[in-house]
């Protein structure tokens, strides 16, 4: 899901953070002695969509800043090459691929998480292998519990919406994905239909995020709700409606039905009357 | 005669004891349950009930509760204006989306407070939904000064900085502008409606397909 582009004149009672300008957080970046400014500038030129020459550069460099992982230490350089990935991403820097696609294959779960999801908002076709090979072992390998954490061996829903954001639809690269629509993660299923209906929209892909939109728990069916809406789905406008979630999440997903729709083809379209973006619009202002 | 004494007498019945149930309600589901079964009765006794159960930090409940303050209507306002829990965000953002749904006049200063001043996007949005669909006082005079406050309010709102709130401030203008609006408020309505469709000035698509939406339709109110 595409984040909602703030304008910086835009100074609503939601701006988050100290009023920092973009000098200012240019200069924190550079600075090595304290993390945590970094951290916030790292996070502020991507959130301000900063388009000063020595972002991209500066947060290339906050990347490179990573740290093998260890329990105590380096946490914090990490973190910042965490946020760095992130505005990364959002900046759309395709200069930055190359480093991302270093820290795609860092150690650090939560390293390779974010390099992956920036990889696929920047739709860096170079990724594409990499980012099948690290998927291609499949449930057993990439999608199997890692022993003592919550994790998966990969973070294989950032590489799914990754591939699927980028967009390639070549068989091999659909044959990867399609095995993580059986994973036993109700949350790794609804990324891998995402990734298909994007990649090939079929309509069969949407049926299971449909259905997840009636799970019975709601952290799944917001994740269903937000990979709908990603796709632009708009045939799930009527399964979006009645899901029980929070009205903001709808709305955001029905916000990526009305921005970039797809469909199947025309005989399968909604059956309401009426010009399709008009009827997206006024599920959306009931909603409010 | 029996018959029409038990369906008179059975709603108080009920409001006691659906009240009783909310209160003795032991369970997060309970609580949801109780709230639903209480909101149902569209009862203007249910009000205080109903008001206590949002600040209860259980959104379903309050989600129910806010459903049964608009059922109950007109009676339901000063309930809700008189119990406002300023200490209390959450209680208070809910009781900003009932007053936006009950669209009484007597909650526009709540209204115009919560879209430039809250700090819940959820809140500020209802808010300009409010300030859109709510129904002026029988005076012309009253009106006409309630009209502009609404507007003023929107005006503001149309500067948030979170899509979604200007996204709604696009709804409420378009339903403030009435065949009836006097030319000088229709001037405002449409320049902001204008900046709203720019894309120099938005940047978020759907709130311009929103705004353009509007601008078609008031087209047709126009000529």
């Amino acid at each position: 899901m595409q984040e909602p582009g703030p304008n910086p004149n835009h100074g609503g009672p939601s701006a988050e953070g100290a009023p920092i300008n973009e000098a200012e957080a240019i200069a924190r970046l550079k600075q090595t002695d304290d993390p945590s400014a970094q951290y916030y500038a790292a996070w502020w030129l991507g959130r301000m969509r900063s388009e000063h020459p020595e972002a991209v550069p500066l947060l290339c460099e906050a990347l490179r800043q990573r740290q093998p992982r260890q329990p105590d230490a380096g946490v914090e350089a990490n973190a910042v090459a965490r946020n760095a990935a992130r505005a990364l991403g959002l900046l759309r820097a395709k200069a930055a691929v190359a480093d991302l696609l270093a820290t795609l294959e860092d150690d650090d779960h939560g390293l390779r998480d974010v390099a992956a999801r920036a990889l696929g908002d920047i739709q860096a076709p170079e990724a594409v292998t990499a980012l099948c090979r690290r998927l291609s072992t499949g449930l057993q390998g990439a999608g199997a519990p890692e022993a003592g954490s919550p994790r998966l061996r990969e973070p294989c829903e950032s590489l799914l919406e990754a591939l699927g954001a980028i967009g390639d639809n070549t068989p091999e690269v659909l044959k990867v994905i399609t095995p993580f629509t059986e994973h036993p993660r109700p949350l790794i299923r609804s990324a891998a239909c995402r990734a298909l209906l994007q990649l090939t929209g079929e309509s069969c892909w949407a049926t299971p995020l449909e259905e997840l939109l009636r799970h019975p728990q709601l952290q799944v069916r917001r994740a269903a709700l937000m990979d709908l809406g990603a796709v632009g789905w708009r045939p799930a406008l009527p399964a979006i409606e009645a899901t029980l979630a929070e009205n903001s999440l709808k709305l955001i997903a029905l916000r990526g039905l009305a921005e970039h729709p797809r469909e199947p083809d025309a005989s399968e379209c909604l059956d309401r009357d009426g010009d399709p973006l008009v009827i997206v619009l006024d599920a959306m202002d009931a909603l409010l | 005669m029996k018959t029409s004494l038990t369906v008179n007498d059975s709603p108080s019945l009920t409001l006691e004891s659906a009240i009783t149930q909310l209160e003795q309600a032991s369970s997060a589901e309970d609580l949801i349950g109780a709230t639903r079964r209480l909101a149902a009765l569209a009862e203007p006794g249910a009000a205080d009930s109903l008001m206590s159960v949002l600040g209860f930090n259980n959104p379903g409940a309050a989600l129910a509760a806010v459903d049964g303050l608009i059922a109950i209507g007109p009676e339901a306002v000063p309930v809700i204006l008189g119990n406002l829990d300023a200490r209390n965000y959450g209680a208070r953002a809910w009781a900003v989306r009932a007053l936006a749904g009950l669209a009484d006049e007597r909650g526009l200063d709540v209204l115009v407070d919560a879209l430039l001043h809250d700090v819940g996007p959820s809140v500020r949005r209802a808010a300009a939904r409010g300030l859109g669909e709510l129904v002026l006082s029988q005076q012309p005079d009253l009106a006409a000064a309630q009209l502009n406050s609404c507007v003023d309010a929107l005006e503001m709102g149309s500067r948030d900085g979170e899509w979604v709130v200007r996204y709604a401030v696009v709804v409420g203008l378009e339903r403030r502008m009435r065949p009836q609006v006097k030319p000088d408020l229709r001037e405002r309505i449409t320049k902001t409606l204008k900046l709203l469709v720019d894309p120099q000035h938005e940047s978020v698509l759907v709130v311009r397909q929103r705004a353009e939406l509007s601008m078609q339709r008031l087209d047709v109110v126009k000529h």
